[in-house]
């Protein structure tokens, strides 16, 4: 080896990808001499390989595959990598091409369409994000490098790295651009593997008719409020953190610990109002009181030496009940302090927080706390007021969606109704109840496509087990760590196993997840099982998931039985490990023993009656008439009063200013022209019987006319009423009056309203004491309604309001901040401190001023009294005839205060407006629609599947005694004239067991729940003790 | 119907003594209806004994059945193994009842669990009134369906006495609740179907004989007699 002889080349015309290609010059050689010689070959397809493949096309030497798929011409044959028309790239390309390959073939050996998996990049910001925009330009720190005079004689690093603070300086430039790196630690740690990378956001296209938008909220960040040290202070934490911290599924297991140092705190305090109420937030937030009530109370039960310190301004407990949850946060030692601390500051040696506050007569003290909680308000959704910019509807000055006082789902766009606290922050029923009334108005406007879309679901046919001997699976649930952080799961499932008739036991991080219940399905077949036993939570939310895998599996669901290891054991034993496990085998030894004897069941269709009665004809019942006469069902309206109407009648205008008789007017002409709409005036509810779907009434007019009326559905909308309470000279004195009157008086032009030169206003005159220790919700809005009203109309006239907490919650609180601009005195009263109103001579009401600290008589010509509302006149006898229970407070009571706030505990019946709780005009709205709507929802239904868990007579031993004709909620067992024994429905038995429990010759039986299934339950667990 | 009321357990308990066997036998019929004795009933006081036994260490067998009606011969056939098996019979029956099983099975030992009180009835669900004396000449065609035997405290026959005071018995129940005054009662109610004369009619003295004080009674139905 001399030498090297090369041909010179230049450049050829571009081809039709714009690459221009070496041609040889001819003639043009040239040498250079060498000794050794380096080949650096390049790479090429063998093309004769994917020559003898059919279909498969080429692209120059390169094999023509699609971009995103990798799929070549031919169907089955994929190609990546060096081969791809890109043609040899890096390994890390061919690595991507090989996993992106595999995709496709998973994808195609499934059956399923080819997609690209990487199509759609992960999300990122963008440098037009506003975040990023945020971020000051900075460059990059410069690498030292090695002078390059030394270089030449040594083999040390060139770069030499960065200093610890250049390093620092060049994370810090770091837009965090990425929301995910993809290191997958949390894929891998996921037990029930839950995470999917893979997944990428589709755009879909749908038809719809309607648009419901249900955004949520943002918490507001407590960053912003920097004299609070968020997020520079360790132990000051924002509420939902707090909540996070309580909770057993939490990062700390549920344990009550510092962030500083993992101490229990022994003083907690909760600030109120972080981002409610204040100059930039003229609305309250509604919720955070009785949040952060509750959390101080769990405070007191992870730390039993701890008294917590809540520093509010005022206590709105508003809702249903609320006022006594408050009044149990106070027995159990919580101090509510009324005070806005100004700032926190952290103690730097031991990171305890100081707060400075002022008391009610001005005096500053400082507390020193362990933790801080900073109860933070509610925001409008930042992602609910994008999508409403797309929608274009509008949103009010907070930025909360705009929607009218009386049509209160309803956007200012026609078909796009707002719920939940997007529209206003609010509470959970109340948010309940505006996704039932949103599906009511939905089911309105779309009542012609009603069920077009619905599918059945298609099972296999039920295998005939009745001669098998017993062969049970049993399946011991984790719930995460809810369960198995407190119970040896392992332990119970291996004592499962070793039971009479179990074939196979297992333990699962959530048994409830889509991959056991194919576990469950497997099980089934793999072992032949004919019982099916879950150890798990509640049957009351669960049962029915885990009853149609079953199903799915061949099996009658009645074979199914749950034992419940959650909320009967480790969430109450949890300081008592070894006894939950023990208890946990106990549960599902019976359980197992009762599964053994489990017999098939079978439901029947029964047929309903589609449609309504409604008795009260007020603006609740109304509504919700009206919104079930437009979705096409009969509705029967029962008015005790000669007119429609009820007590907004009596209302002149609201505090946002509207005037309700123009929407009644409109309200009654609808219902009048609804030929599906019968109305009842001068008429009560006679009589009531039957079962849901089933129900027959007799309405009764003042005349003693009864008229039969069938029904599957009941609302109940009967209202509310003042309580003329014996106190503050009314009913006493002429110059004093309720707000009702006052209503009726401004309505009326009384000069004695007109011409008032002073008028006070006393809030809660009997409510939050004695008798009526609730809230009536609505009193604190009509007097600051009324204030303002009567101080615009003089503003020279002083205008005073004496009350206990101003509650006037969410958006109301800017008419609160108007009253008190524009002059209306506001005085805080407690209980035991009244106002006294002279009982002779002028009118003058005396009270302490607590800044003053000394008593102020003032002279008023007309005093205005917030009395307690209470249940509607009626109320009791209705809630007889009905079954369904009053609280004590005079209300219906609902089947579940949070999550059915307008069912009744009996099926079909519903309630809604202030026969419920008390409510303004748009609440009342909402629930009513709501309760529409889930009365809809049962009357869309063609049949109602009855029976299955229903009692039967053995007439054989009946007595006849009557017994249970006379015990049964529901008035379903009949004597049978012709064999002269008792005869139970299954149709309308609803399964509870009362006759079977009272029948005093044991001839009664109730399928699922016989003698020999309770007695096998309790035979097992005694088994070990005897 | 017979109505009865069950004995207090401790009562039940002396009765039953140091007996081995016990057999708890209800009765499905008025018992059953008044809610005391039936066989869920029966079943309920086995279970309290075999309770009251185990916690104080005595081993002792407590078994229970119940027959159509303990008054009948042929339906306490349908019970006699079980009541051959027991050494002492606890009869949850009316006092017929118990008295049958006494008869029928003379060599056992049969005891009440219940005491027999009156012919009455529900006057709502689990509230039962007297009604009815048995005293074996009725007058309720003349006191317009009132029984002035057991519904007057003191069984007068013509009228009230002094001691009816708006519509109400000077005397109390043991519970020191209201009764309603008989005779008051047809007073009302025979104003209002205008039959107050009857009122006024003077009733000889009742022939109590035909009742409880005329010794044991006995009754034949000639014609369904088998020839």
């Amino acid at each position: 080896m001399t030498a090297i002889r090369l041909q010179r080349c230049k450049l050829g015309e571009p081809d039709e990808r714009g690459r221009r290609r070496p041609e040889p010059i001819p003639g043009a050689f040239f040498e250079i001499p060498c000794e050794t010689v380096i080949f650096a070959v390049g790479q090429a397809i063998v093309g004769d390989f994917a020559q003898g493949l059919a279909g498969v096309g080429l692209e120059g030497d390169q094999v023509k595959t699609d971009d995103s798929t990798l799929a070549t011409g031919r169907p089955g044959v994929f190609a990546g990598g060096d081969a791809s028309p890109k043609g040899p790239l890096t390994a890390i390309e061919a690595i991507a091409a090989g996993r992106k390959g595999a995709a496709s073939v998973h994808n195609y050996l499934r059956g399923e369409q080819l997609v690209s998996l990487w199509s759609n990049p992960l999300p990122e910001a963008r440098p037009d994000d506003a975040e990023v925009k945020k971020v000051t330009r900075q460059e990059r720190s410069p690498m030292p490098e090695h002078p390059g005079a030394e270089r030449r004689r040594n083999w040390v690093e060139v770069r030499e790295g960065y200093t610890e603070e250049q390093a620092i300086a060049e994370a810090k430039r770091c837009l965090q651009c990425a929301v995910c790196s993809e290191c997958m630690e949390c894929a891998r740690i996921c037990p029930p593997k839950a995470l999917i990378h893979e997944e990428r956001d589709s755009e879909l296209d749908l038809e719809v008719g309607a648009v419901v938008l249900a955004t949520g909220y943002d918490a507001y960040d407590p960053g912003s409020k920097g004299e609070y040290g968020y997020r520079r202070y360790p132990n000051v934490l924002s509420a939902l953190e707090y909540e996070r911290m309580l909770s057993a599924s939490g990062p700390t297991i549920g344990e009550v610990k510092r962030p500083s140092d993992g101490a229990h705190p022994h003083n907690v305090a909760f600030i109120q109002c972080v981002g409610s109420r204040d100059q930039k937030h003229d609305y309250c937030s509604s919720v955070c009181c009785i949040y952060a009530n509750k959390q101080a109370m769990l405070t007191t039960d992870h730390v039993p030496d701890c008294s917590p310190d809540v520093f509010l301004m005022d206590m709105r407990a508003q809702g249903k009940g609320f006022d006594l949850f408050y009044q149990r946060a106070v027995d159990r030692g919580v101090n509510f302090i009324r005070s806005r601390p100004s700032a926190i500051k952290e103690d730097p040696l031991t990171k305890d927080l100081l707060i400075n506050w002022e008391d009610e007569q001005g005096v500053l003290h400082q507390n020193r706390y362990d933790m801080v909680v900073l109860s933070v308000g509610l925001e409008p959704a930042r992602k609910g007021q994008e999508a409403a910019g797309r929608l274009g509807i509008a949103l009010n000055r907070h930025g909360f969606c705009d929607l009218k006082e009386f049509d209160p789902l309803q956007s200012s766009r026609e078909g796009v109704f707002v719920i939940g606290p997007f529209s206003e922050p609010k509470d959970i029923p109340d948010s309940v109840a505006q996704g039932s009334a949103a599906a009511a108005r939905v089911m309105a406007q779309l009542a012609d496509s009603r069920g077009t879309l619905t599918a059945e679901p298609v099972y296999p046919p039920e295998r005939d087990v009745s001669d098998e001997e017993p062969r049970v699976g049993v399946f011991v649930c984790h719930c995460g760590s809810n369960i198995a952080s407190v119970v040896d799961v392992k332990d119970v499932a291996e004592h499962a196993a070793k039971l009479p008739g179990v074939q196979c036991s297992t333990d699962t991080t959530y048994v409830c997840a889509n991959d056991s219940l194919q576990l469950i399905r497997e099980k089934i077949a793999e072992h032949d099982l004919n019982r099916v036993v879950v150890a798990s939570c509640t049957p009351r939310t669960h049962e029915p998931i885990f009853q149609s895998t079953l199903r799915e599996a061949g099996l009658n669901p009645f074979l199914f039985e749950m034992a419940n290891i959650r909320d009967q054991d480790s969430w109450v034993h949890k300081k008592e490990p070894d006894k939950a496990t023990a208890k946990a085998r106990d549960l599902v030894r019976m359980s197992v023993a009762r599964a053994r004897l489990l017999a098939p069941l079978s439901k029947i269709d029964v047929p309903l009656t589609h449609s309504a009665l409604v008795i009260g004809g007020g603006i609740a019942g109304m509504t919700a008439a009206g919104s079930l006469g437009d979705m096409g069902y009969e509705v029967h309206l029962v008015e005790r009063a000669s007119q429609l109407g009820g007590r907004v009648l009596q209302v002149g205008r609201t505090i946002r200013g509207n005037d309700p008789a123009r929407i009644l007017a409109t309200l009654e002409q609808r219902l009048i022209d609804n030929p599906n709409i019968h109305i009842y005036l001068d008429s009560h509810l006679a009589d009531f019987h039957g079962f849901v779907g089933n129900f027959s009434s007799v309405i009764e007019d003042k005349d003693g006319r009864r008229t039969p009326v069938d029904h599957g559905v009941i609302i109940v909308a009967i209202g509310a009423r003042e309580e003329r309470v014996d106190l503050y000279q009314l009913d006493r004195r002429p110059g004093v009056v309720t707000e009702m009157d006052l209503e009726r008086m401004l309505k009326e032009h009384d000069p004695r309203v007109t011409e008032a030169g002073s008028v006070g206003f006393v809030l809660c005159a009997g409510s939050l004491e004695g008798d009526h220790p609730y809230c009536s919700r609505v009193c604190c809005q009509h007097g600051v309604k009324n204030a303002i009203e009567l101080k615009e109309r003089n503003p020279s006239r002083p205008v005073y309001v004496w009350f206990k907490e101003m509650r006037t919650f969410g958006l109301l609180e800017e008419y609160y901040t108007r009253a008190r601009d524009l002059g209306v005195v506001f005085i805080r009263y407690a209980n035991g401190n009244r106002p006294q109103v002279s009982s002779e001579g002028p009118l003058t009401i005396s009270y302490h001023e607590t800044a003053l600290n000394r008593d102020v008589s003032l002279p008023l010509d007309l005093l205005v009294l917030a009395v307690p509302s209470v249940g509607a006149e009626g109320s009791v006898d209705l809630s007889k005839l009905l079954k369904v229970p009053l609280q004590r407070d005079s209300f219906f009571q609902e089947a579940h205060v949070k999550l059915r706030p307008v069912d009744c505990a009996s099926e079909g019946i519903f309630i809604c407006g202030a026969a419920h709780y008390p409510k303004s005009i748009d609440e009342t709205i909402s629930q009513a629609y709501a309760a529409a709507g889930r009365a809809a929802a049962l009357l869309a239904k063609q049949v109602i599947k009855a029976g299955g868990v229903v009692a039967e007579v053995d007439q054989d031993r009946c007595a006849a005694c009557l017994t249970c004709v006379r015990v049964c909620p529901y008035s379903v067992p009949v004597i049978d004239s012709e064999v002269k024994k008792a005869r139970i429905e299954p149709a309308t038995c609803q399964g509870c067991g009362v006759c079977v429990s009272e029948c005093p010759v044991k001839a009664i039986t109730l399928h699922h729940y016989t003698d020999a299934q309770i007695l096998a339950k309790e035979e097992a667990l005694f088994m070990e003790v005897s | 119907m017979i109505t009865a009321e069950r004995k207090p357990f401790d009562k039940i308990l002396g009765l039953v003594g140091e007996s081995k066997k016990v057999l708890v036998a209800g009765c499905d019929t008025c018992v059953a209806v008044c809610l005391t004795g039936g066989e869920k009933e029966a079943e309920i006081l086995a279970s309290e004994l075999r309770i009251e036994a185990g916690m104080n260490g005595r081993e002792t067998e407590v078994e229970h059945t119940s027959a159509i009606r303990q008054c009948e011969w042929e339906y306490l056939d349908l019970i006699s193994d079980k009541v051959d098996q027991a050494d002492v019979v606890v009869s949850l029956a009316c006092g017929i009842g118990i008295q049958s099983m006494a008869e029928k099975f003379a060599t056992k030992l049969v005891v009440p669990g219940v005491d027999t009180n009156m012919l009455g009835m529900p006057l709502e669900h689990a509230v039962w009134l007297e009604r009815c004396g048995a005293c074996g000449e009725c007058v309720l065609g003349e006191t317009a369906g009132v029984c002035p035997v057991v519904r007057c405290s003191k069984s007068l026959m013509n009228g009230p006495c002094g001691g009816s005071h708006e519509g109400k018995c000077e005397v109390k129940t043991p519970e020191g609740e209201e009764i309603d005054c008989a005779w008051h009662l047809i007073w009302e109610r025979l104003k209002a179907q205008g039959r107050e004369d009857l009122m006024f009619v003077d009733r000889p003295p009742k022939n109590w004989s035909k009742g409880s004080s005329g010794g044991p009674r006995k009754m034949v139905r000639v014609e369904a007699r088998p020839v």
